[in-house]
């Protein structure tokens, strides 16, 4: 009797196993995804990575495991160089960094050894609007009054290459608003500082980070770059106070990859199945209630911008003529 | 005020807040013993677990941890000369000297001591400070924290052997390590500086694998060649008796401790002078405290004033660390940076709301590092002398277990093989120096405060031109910094021989 029971389960196995041919396990099922993030931890880039981490899984077919490695190093170029030319591309990589480095292509900046157009695009997590803002006891309402006034404003800033330093600098010298840039502050929270005493009169940065200190009526906005958020949209806009068409191309230069804020991508070569399972994946899951529940709480705004709209902000900045490229390079460097 | 502040305690002491407290106290015990895994990344790694916590139990959890890595990181320093945190390194000059001697036990009994009532002071200079934080803070611009970093320079005198020579090799050391500070990509232009055409160095030299070559692996060498044990060859009943020394001798100083948990608290309270000065200033000041030129070369050679000092220093800094964090909402630090991240995630609004209607939560944070420190220190004397033990086994048993530690732990900054290069350049480095008999303390306070030099003092003069030198703080600093040049030489002529005429 036993025996013929061990028969007909063996039968039925083999009955069965056509049909689980036919489901398909995920190529994902019992594996882990590795998300590689230019920074140490602690900063927006790997908060949000952390974030989408967690709740990936859930909308990955086959549940792998997704772990977070923080590869810092050089304004996240060494993390963009190693996704690019060793991480393997079986879908198990995903890459994470800086929204400048296109612009490090434009510019060639020694040590690129990528070339972003060809990355496997999954998308962007959120979009980064950079605001000016001024101190609230100072006498100006809006970026009007400011630039009328006439008179010296302070700015402190941490570097060239941030936008506590670049959308500043196009303002004052694309604009011509008189500011006086102080740059050398550690981190966005050292200018708050320097705001609180007074050393300095403003500063510019992602709106994210400064909303605490206008809530606080420490500062208040007055201009912002192309990308915008709710709560800012009526603000003033730099490239549409641009008077020359090359001014205007400069500042639309430096605002594009902000609408690409926090970029995805998989390594070139990832096949294309597995890199739409994966926008797939981060298209739900920054739907996912459980998620936009924690990222409220963190005061984050998630908002997918699929892969193939973010390569076409790429492929504007990359294409840009050389003259306004050349233009460019004499404001901008790159940097973090 | 006085409601507020027992309220907190009470807070603490609930057994839900005292039970994630524990457990972060936990984490961070070892997270303070493993060099290179430091606080800062382990709260980043926290964060997401207080989702669903009340904030007292939240910041139980995220502070009590933090509030112990200084404390047994200085336990790694001592017993192995590898700094267990950027922050515990200068409790190896003496610490690991003593160890030498075999007087592990004692050191450790020492640096815990001190550990305590630094972090009780600091927590109570929190306390204390809350109605004055904003005028103190402000007070301090760009001008006023560039000359606090001359100050910490200044400190080079009391870091240098005596004498004519001494002090040029002390200042030449410092020298260097502010040349080492401007590798990377400088803030004002952009330009990268020394970075020898190689990405890892765009962000300059990382702390962590500096440190630890400069000091562990000069130690390491030392230890190969000696053949013996880390304690020698002393016999080893000698080492049992050590802990409850080192605690008396911690009141035994008390007043130099006190006066080091100030300094350590201060340093603290100044956003963007970073957590590494404070122990050096520490020890610089602890150096002081020789009676006579004797007593001044038994520095470095295992003096327990030098353990107590930056052991006090490193963990009161914690509690004014807090300070700006609270009051403004803007880190001293990176953990502090971290942890902001925590209050934004618990809905709490850092500002002056935290001095008013949330006094209570921050009385509960100041009684967290109060009780998260007792509990440590408690706990580690009860198996220190085992510890102690370990510097009598052989060194060929202890190198290979010291060397994965140390590299492990540098590779952990970027996770970049650069960090075990750094390791191991600054290792011949730190060799170099200490078979030339130059001394490595002015080397690192250069390297840790060049920046922070450089980058205010550029601000000052952009800002206010030639105005900052008039301000009446930055000439009170300047008179300070001149003192403490000074002071090595006037206390050399005071001293007779063996006479102590101040204690």
């Amino acid at each position: 009797m036993r025996h013929t029971h061990a028969l007909f389960a063996v039968f039925g196995l083999a009955l069965c196993a056509p049909q689980y041919g036919l489901a398909q396990p995920s190529p994902y099922a019992g594996k882990t995804i590795t998300m590689v993030v230019g920074y140490k931890p602690g900063g927006g880039y790997d908060a949000t990575a952390r974030l989408l981490a967690r709740h990936l899984p859930d909308h990955i077919p086959g549940k792998p495991t997704v772990i977070v490695q923080n590869m810092p190093g050089a304004n996240s170029l060494i993390a963009a160089n190693h996704v690019y030319g060793a991480a393997k591309p079986d879908g198990l990589t995903i890459g994470t960094f800086n929204r400048n480095l296109p612009i490090a292509q434009l510019t060639g900046v020694a040590g690129v050894k990528f070339d972003m157009t060809k990355f496997a695009w999954i998308g962007s997590a959120s979009s980064e609007s950079t605001i000016l803002a001024i101190r609230t006891d100072l006498p100006y309402n809006s970026f009007e009054d400011m630039k009328k006034s006439g008179k010296e404003i302070v700015i402190g800033a941490t570097g060239p290459g941030a936008n506590t330093y670049d959308f500043p600098l196009l303002i004052k010298d694309l604009l011509g608003v008189k500011l006086k840039i102080v740059s050398g502050y550690s981190s966005s929270s050292d200018i708050m500082l320097a705001i609180e005493r007074k050393e300095a009169d403003g500063r510019a940065g992602s709106y994210s980070s400064i909303l605490p200190f206008i809530d606080r009526k420490l500062v208040r906005p007055v201009i912002r770059a192309r990308a915008t958020e709710p709560g800012i949209e009526k603000l003033p806009v730099d490239e549409d106070l641009a008077s020359t068409p090359r001014a205007k191309a400069i500042m639309a230069l430096r605002s594009a990859p902000e609408v690409i804020g926090r970029p995805y991508v998989m390594p070139p070569g990832t096949p294309d199945a597995m890199v739409k399972a994966m926008r797939e994946a981060f298209a739900k899951a920054i739907k996912d209630p459980k998620l936009i529940a924690e990222a409220k709480k963190a005061k984050m705004d998630l908002e997918f911008v699929p892969g193939d709209e973010a390569l076409k902000v790429i492929k504007e900045v990359l294409t840009q003529p050389k003259d306004i490229v050349d233009e460019f390079s004499k404001y901008i460097k790159f940097g973090e | 005020m006085i409601d507020a502040f027992l309220d907190g305690l009470l807070l603490v002491l609930q057994w839900k807040a005292l039970a994630f407290m524990l457990l972060g106290v936990g984490l961070g015990f070892w997270v303070g013993l493993l060099p290179g895994l430091g606080g800062a990344t382990t709260l980043a790694l926290m964060l997401p677990f207080i989702y669903t916590m009340q904030p007292v139990e939240a910041f139980a959890f995220l502070l009590g941890m933090h509030a112990v890595v200084a404390t047994t990181g200085d336990i790694t320093s001592v017993l192995f000369g590898v700094p267990g945190e950027a922050t515990t390194a200068a409790t190896i000059l003496d610490g690991y000297a003593m160890t030498k001697k075999g007087e592990a036990g004692r050191a450790l009994g020492a640096a815990l001591g001190s550990s305590l009532v630094g972090a009780l002071v600091g927590a109570f200079a929190l306390a204390l400070a809350i109605p004055i934080v904003r005028p103190l803070v402000l007070t301090f611009g760009s001008p006023e924290l560039f000359m606090l970093a001359i100050v910490g320079l200044a400190f080079i005198a009391s870091l240098s052997a005596q004498g004519g020579r001494g002090m040029l090799r002390g200042f030449l050391a410092g020298g260097l390590g502010l040349l080492f500070a401007t590798v990377g990509q400088d803030p004002q232009a952009g330009v990268a500086r020394f970075t020898l055409d190689t990405l890892y160095l765009w962000q300059g030299l990382e702390l962590v694998p500096v440190l630890v070559g400069i000091f562990a692996i000069p130690e390491i060498i030392d230890l190969v060649v000696r053949g013996t044990s880390i304690a020698g060859d002393l016999p080893p009943g000698r080492l049992n008796k050590g802990a409850f020394e080192g605690l008396k001798d911690t009141f035994r100083h008390f007043g130099l401790t006190i006066r080091c948990s100030l300094i350590g608290t201060f340093i603290g309270i100044m956003p963007g002078l970073g957590g590494a000065v404070a122990q050096w200033m520490a020890y610089g000041h602890a150096t002081q405290s020789a009676r006579n030129a004797e007593e001044r070369k038994g520095f470095g050679a295992g003096d327990v004033r030098g353990v107590l000092g930056p052991g006090a220093a490193n963990n009161s800094k914690e509690g004014g660390s807090l300070i700006p964090t609270v009051a403004f909402g803007v880190p001293g630090s990176t953990s502090m940076a971290i942890l902001l991240g925590g209050f934004v995630l618990l809905g709490l609004v850092p500002g002056p709301d935290m001095l008013t209607t949330h006094l209570t939560l921050t009385f509960s944070m100041v009684w967290t590092i109060v009780v998260a420190n007792v509990i440590t220190v408690a706990a580690s004397f009860l198996f220190l002398n085992r510890l102690a033990k370990l510097t009598t086994v052989r060194g060929h048993m202890l190198i290979p277990v010291i060397l994965v530690l140390v590299f492990v732990g540098s590779f952990t900054a970027n996770n970049n093989y650069g960090d075990l290069v750094v390791t191991l350049v600054f290792g011949g480095i730190g060799y170099l120096m200490v078979v030339a008999g130059w001394p490595r303390a002015p080397f690192v306070l250069g390297l840790v405060l060049g920046k922070i030099a450089e980058n205010y003092l550029y601000i000052s003069v952009a800002r206010y031109g030639a105005a900052w030198l008039s301000r009446p703080v930055v000439l009170v600093l300047l008179a300070l910094a001149l003192v403490v040049v000074v002071y090595p030489f006037i206390q050399s002529r005071r001293r007779g021989p063996g006479k102590g005429a101040h204690a």
